[in-house]
């Protein structure tokens, strides 16, 4: 589902790449952890996977397209089935709940019959099937994580995003969004989540890429957070 | 796709950044405006040009005895025959003559002797002016009446020629007035083109700031370049379209008042620009018509920006 060949990143300026030579493949239907310091090159790999950058060597395989070459105007179709959750939710806070979850179908162009057939759903899977008219602000940072998820998920993607979907919640929470994580994994998407979150890992055993200083150093199945940070 | 969407959007833009699109429809009405008044005053000075300087000739006085300008090319006796010939040949060779037509000094007193205000040079037993007094003359009609200096510098200086007068330079004064104007609404309005320009751009910074979040979501979900960028372009091209509206209005009122009821009815030797050219400096191409123009600025900064501001 997600190819890295020999991928390597390098910013402008001097300093050591945020990739080198990274491979790493990922099959449909994993739930793949990947973990690392800060500066580690996780965000990095994320962003590649999502063409918001491009590796500077190395081949990158997404849903069985090579990205890295792929057309500007052909990305758009990419993301579509790539879902991206992240640490600060990115909720409109001007719209509802489910305004939020029907806008990524909206700007998309579905028709209003499938939106107002697949939000519903949709909110339901995620556990807010009462709260679709609440506004962001009036709910808990567990439950927008859980309408950023709805929104990433709404569309079916084959892939989801997760760039540190528990950095701001408490651990009991966090656990919920975990869960929620995994169910929707278990519908056959793809998920693959960066996170700090040692106690998740260790307790939700899932395959363990660790990254350290742009290089994979550890790639294991039901692997252990493994380091201290 | 869901225009829906992008209909609200650009409700919510027009109205977030009102003040913005005001400044902005007021600045391209006003140069639109100049525009409009330079490509207006331009076609004036043409029709006038045409319709006058057909008319104009270039008249060449032929030297008489004690010639009255003094020229040394006279020698203090009248032209002779030789010369006259070497003149007429001189005509007839230039390429910028269409025609000319000689008329003798008995010609050309007996039509004098018909304009009222000269009466007084010829009346009485000793007249101011005789026969012998009026030049022999040469009326020549160009082929483009704004090209004569070839005509000009071909005859002149040459023996037996005592002066060449312009009918057109009576004409500059007008020429000069309308070509003021038009070179003022040129660079007025291409100032202020200039200044609409940027507030557009800054328009689209704004619009494109204020809505910084929404984009970023809806380039993580997929939504194609256009469809992000369809309010921001709908938003321009409202602003342009009140803006060409505004300017059509006042360009038709220029037209109907200025020119039809006012100068048309006061100064009636000069053709006037009528409603056939207040259409072409709206749809015209060359020059780019009010309805090309505005759209035109407004559309071009929106997709430079927005191809800046909301690359996928």
């Amino acid at each position: 589902m997600i190819r890295f060949e020999k991928v390597t990143k390098n910013y402008p300026g001097p300093g050591k790449p945020a990739l080198d030579q990274v491979t790493v493949d990922i099959d449909k239907g994993e739930f793949v952890y990947l973990v690392g310091q800060s500066g580690s090159g996780k965000s990095t790999a994320l962003r590649i996977v999502l063409r918001e950058l491009r590796p500077t060597s190395g081949r990158v395989y997404v849903a069985g397209k090579e990205i890295n070459r792929m057309a500007g105007w052909k990305v758009p179709r990419l993301r579509r089935q790539v879902g991206t959750v992240f640490q600060d939710f990115r909720l409109l806070p001007n719209k509802t709940v489910t305004e939020n979850v029907a806008f990524a179908l909206q700007v998309i162009g579905k028709s209003r019959r499938e939106i107002n057939r697949v939000v519903p759903e949709t909110l339901e899977v995620v556990g807010l099937k009462d709260k679709g008219s609440r506004m962001p602000d009036e709910l808990s940072g567990g439950e927008q994580q859980r309408v950023a998820i709805a929104r990433a998920f709404v569309n079916r993607p084959m892939i989801i995003i997760a760039d540190e979907p528990t950095g701001n919640l408490d651990p009991a929470t966090s656990v919920g969004i975990m869960n929620l994580l995994e169910d929707i994994n278990k519908r056959g998407t793809t998920v693959v989540m960066a996170t700090h979150d040692h106690g998740l890992v260790d307790q939700f055993r899932k395959r363990v890429v660790e990254l350290d200083q742009g290089k994979v150093v550890r790639d294991e199945a039901a692997g252990s957070y493994g380091f201290q940070h | 796709m869901q225009l829906r969407y992008v209909f609200t959007e650009l409700r919510s833009g027009l109205r977030r950044n009102l003040s913005m699109h005001v400044a902005v429809i007021l600045t391209l009405f006003v140069s639109l405006t100049l525009a409009g008044c330079g490509m207006l005053l331009q076609r004036q000075a043409d029709k006038t040009a045409e319709a006058l300087g057909n008319e104009l000739q270039i008249l060449v006085n032929l030297c008489v005895v004690d010639d009255p300008n003094g020229s040394p090319t006279c020698g203090g006796g009248a032209v002779t025959d030789p010369q006259r010939k070497a003149i007429e040949n001189a005509l007839k060779e230039n390429p910028e003559v269409e025609s000319y037509e000689y008329q003798t000094q008995e010609e050309g007193f007996e039509e004098a002797q018909d304009i009222p205000q000269y009466e007084p040079y010829f009346d009485g037993p000793d007249p101011i002016i005789t026969v012998e007094d009026w030049p022999p003359q040469y009326w020549v009609t160009l082929k483009d009446p704004k090209e004569a200096e070839g005509v000009k510098s071909a005859v002149e200086g040459l023996e037996g020629v005592s002066v060449i007068q312009d009918q057109r330079e009576d004409l500059e004064p007008v020429f000069g007035i309308i070509d003021s104007l038009k070179y003022g609404s040129w660079i007025g309005s291409g100032l202020l083109l200039l200044a609409s320009l940027l507030l557009v751009a800054n328009t689209i910074r704004l619009a494109a700031m204020a809505r910084r979040r929404e984009i970023g979501i809806m380039r993580l979900v997929g939504a194609s370049t256009l469809y992000i960028a369809l309010p921001f372009l709908l938003e321009s091209l409202v602003t342009a379209a009140i803006g060409v509206a505004l300017t059509a209005g006042a360009l038709a009122a220029f037209t109907r008042f200025a020119i039809l009821d006012g100068l048309a009815d006061v100064i009636e030797f000069v053709p006037w620009i009528g409603w056939d050219d207040y259409v072409q400096s709206l749809i015209g191409l060359v020059p780019p018509g009010i309805l090309i123009l505005g759209p035109a600025l407004t559309l071009i900064p929106t997709l430079l920006l927005t191809r800046k501001y909301i690359k996928v």
